[in-house]
């Protein structure tokens, strides 16, 4: 048996795509089929959600400037960006020891191509830009393709797509 | 000599000797060659169920008049060809006949105007009932329906009257043109072997798409055809699904003990079939097994009431599990993803319903991501915007929801190359 890691849904040995949400399964490894292993597994993905819903630790710096916030329509979540002069947005890697400041592993980033090191939002005078990192499947703002390593201005309410995954840019002062 | 080509291609084909069932996925393509003879034409008994609502003044009608035209140039001596308009009423414009007097049937056809409202179920009927009159045995019988618009009140009816004709083996084409017609209706109607649904984007694909269904219908490489699958003991067919030339479930049905059966109707020449098969399979010891045994019944047109057959098998290794890699075959995997697509939206549209719009969402923006992985690009993003509009709005666009419904079924416009 496998454990979708999308959903949490039981799954046969060599299932391709989850049947209750669709996401690929593949390199999953199965699990050995008892009580403590589902537990194990029950409790390592509620680790893994609170390890990811918020992101970096707002630093100790005084925080200069309104507040940004990043929300994933799909899933709902908001998240607040820390004021720093970059941050980079992406899916955590842990094998190569790659950690984004905007992780979008959990909100099916995967699935929706969001690359490695996909974007980042650099802080100018007063405001934001964001530019693609050369991603594999693309940025968009406003259903507009940001060009690689062409930053573009941000502004409050725009719709921003990485990949597949689509965001809005909110500021509040 | 009429050949079959029966290709059985498993998602993997070496597999872990587990202590627990696992899923395995096989796509099944028949392709058909009928060598250098041709294969014998079986005549055609066709009605056309042609929408004269005011929403087809225009382009829509003038192509539909041209394209029943070319049709009936491409109809022999002794093929019927009827034709019925509906609106708020429905009318016999041709009445069944055989394909002579052309001149006289072009000027009826020319004749037809476009007015009032959209009530389909009369004009089925009477499309029904004119193929009726033609009944000729060792005939193809197809009703071409068109429509533009929503029909009020007599969906039932309109299914019931499909259904009717379906059992008696009128096979029927649904097709929808513009932004207003109920795409859930014609896939209701269509939903049976021999019948098939289109959404035409453009009136000027009218021609084509008419023609080239008659040509379908002129090339018959086998009819009634059945395939069977035996699985060893205690291994099941979760689901079988045909993924070309279009996509859409197909029933099985489990006759005797681990065989299943499940029958595909006529199948034009131009038509490559492929299904896509998920078996649960049963642990079993290292070694190698033989996981399906297929055969494809079916009788060839001319040839009476003989039925050919035609076998193959799928031979699995078994290994121990740390010898096996996890790698998937990427032909399989691409019919699966699109496949998954597929009834991906097809939940998302069922949870909308129910008010589940999170949920809807989250659907749709997955089978946003299979199509973008199954490297359908422009769909992917007409998925994520109707996903986008779902969320804020609450609804899908009319529009977006029939290309999406039609388009992750591969029932658009051109048919794929691939």
């Amino acid at each position: 048996m496998i454990i979708c890691n999308y959903c949490q849904a039981q799954q046969l040995d060599g299932t391709i795509f989850c049947t209750v949400c669709g996401a690929s399964l593949i390199h999953t490894q199965p699990q050995r089929q008892t009580t403590a292993s589902l537990n194990r597994a029950a409790s390592e993905a509620a680790q893994l959600v609170e390890d990811e819903a918020t992101v970096l630790p707002a630093p100790a710096i005084a925080t200069t400037g309104p507040a940004i916030v990043l929300v994933v329509l799909s899933s709902g979540r908001r998240i607040e960006l820390p004021a720093a002069p970059e941050l980079i947005i992406g899916r955590k890697d842990q094998q190569r020891g790659f950690f984004p400041d905007v992780d979008f592993s959990l909100d099916g980033g995967y699935d929706a191509g969001v690359s490695r090191r996909h974007a980042r939002i650099v802080r100018f005078d007063n405001g934001y830009m964001l530019e693609d990192l050369g991603s594999s499947n693309g940025t968009f703002l406003n259903r507009q393709r940001v060009p690689p390593g062409q930053p573009v201005q941000l502004h409050h309410g725009d719709e921003v797509q990485f990949g597949m995954l689509l965001a809005r840019f909110e500021v509040s002062s | 000599m009429s050949k079959v080509d029966l290709r059985i291609t498993p998602s993997r084909s070496v597999l872990p000797a587990s202590t627990e069932p696992q899923l395995l996925y096989a796509l099944i393509e028949l392709s058909a060659q009928s060598g250098a003879t041709k294969m014998p034409r079986l005549p055609l008994n066709l009605c056309l169920v042609i929408d004269r609502s005011s929403s087809m003044r225009g382009e829509r009608l003038q192509q539909v008049k041209q394209a029943a035209m070319q049709i009936l140039d491409l109809l022999g001596d002794h093929e019927s060809f009827a034709l019925v308009t509906f609106n708020d009423r429905a009318e016999v414009v041709v009445s069944a006949q055989l394909a002579r007097a052309r001149a006289e049937i072009k000027r009826q056809i020319s004749a037809i105007e476009a007015a009032g409202g959209t009530e389909m179920a009369t004009g089925l009927a009477l499309g029904v009932q004119e193929l009726q009159r033609a009944m000729m045995p060792r005939a193809v019988h197809r009703l071409l329906l068109l429509t533009d618009g929503r029909t009020y009140g007599d969906e039932g009816r309109c299914v019931e009257i499909a259904r009717r004709a379906q059992a008696r083996g009128i096979g029927i084409t649904a097709l929808g043109i513009g932004s207003e017609w109920n795409e859930d209706l014609l896939e209701t109607i269509a939903a049976r072997e021999n019948s098939r649904t289109h959404y035409i984007t453009s009136a000027s694909e009218i021609t084509k798409i008419f023609t080239a269904e008659v040509e379908r219908m002129h090339n018959l490489f086998a009819q009634d055809v059945h395939v069977r699958i035996a699985l060893p003991q205690q291994a099941l067919v979760r689901s079988l699904d045909r993924v070309r030339p279009f996509i859409g479930p197909l029933p099985v049905i489990e006759e005797t003990d681990f065989v299943w059966t499940a029958a595909l109707g006529d199948w034009p020449e131009s038509d490559t079939q492929a299904l896509l098969l998920e078996i649960v399979v049963p642990p079993l010891p290292v070694g190698r097994h033989t996981l399906l045994r297929m055969s494809l019944r079916f009788r060839t047109p001319g040839s009476d009431s003989a039925i050919q057959s035609h076998e193959q098998t799928l031979p699995v290794v078994f290994r121990d599990p740390n010898e096996v890699s996890d790698n998937v075959d990427p032909t399989v995997k691409h019919w699966l993803e699109r496949l998954v697509a597929y009834r991906l939206q097809a939940s998302a549209w069922q949870a909308a319903e129910e008010g589940k719009l999170e949920e809807a969402t989250r659907r749709l923006q997955m089978a946003g991501t299979r199509l973008f992985e199954a490297g359908q690009v422009e769909l992917a993003r007409t998925v994520q915007e109707e996903a986008t509009r779902l969320l804020r709005s609450g609804q899908a666009s009319a529009e977006g929801r029939k290309r999406i419904k039609y388009g992750t079924r591969g029932l658009i416009g051109r048919e794929e190359q691939s």
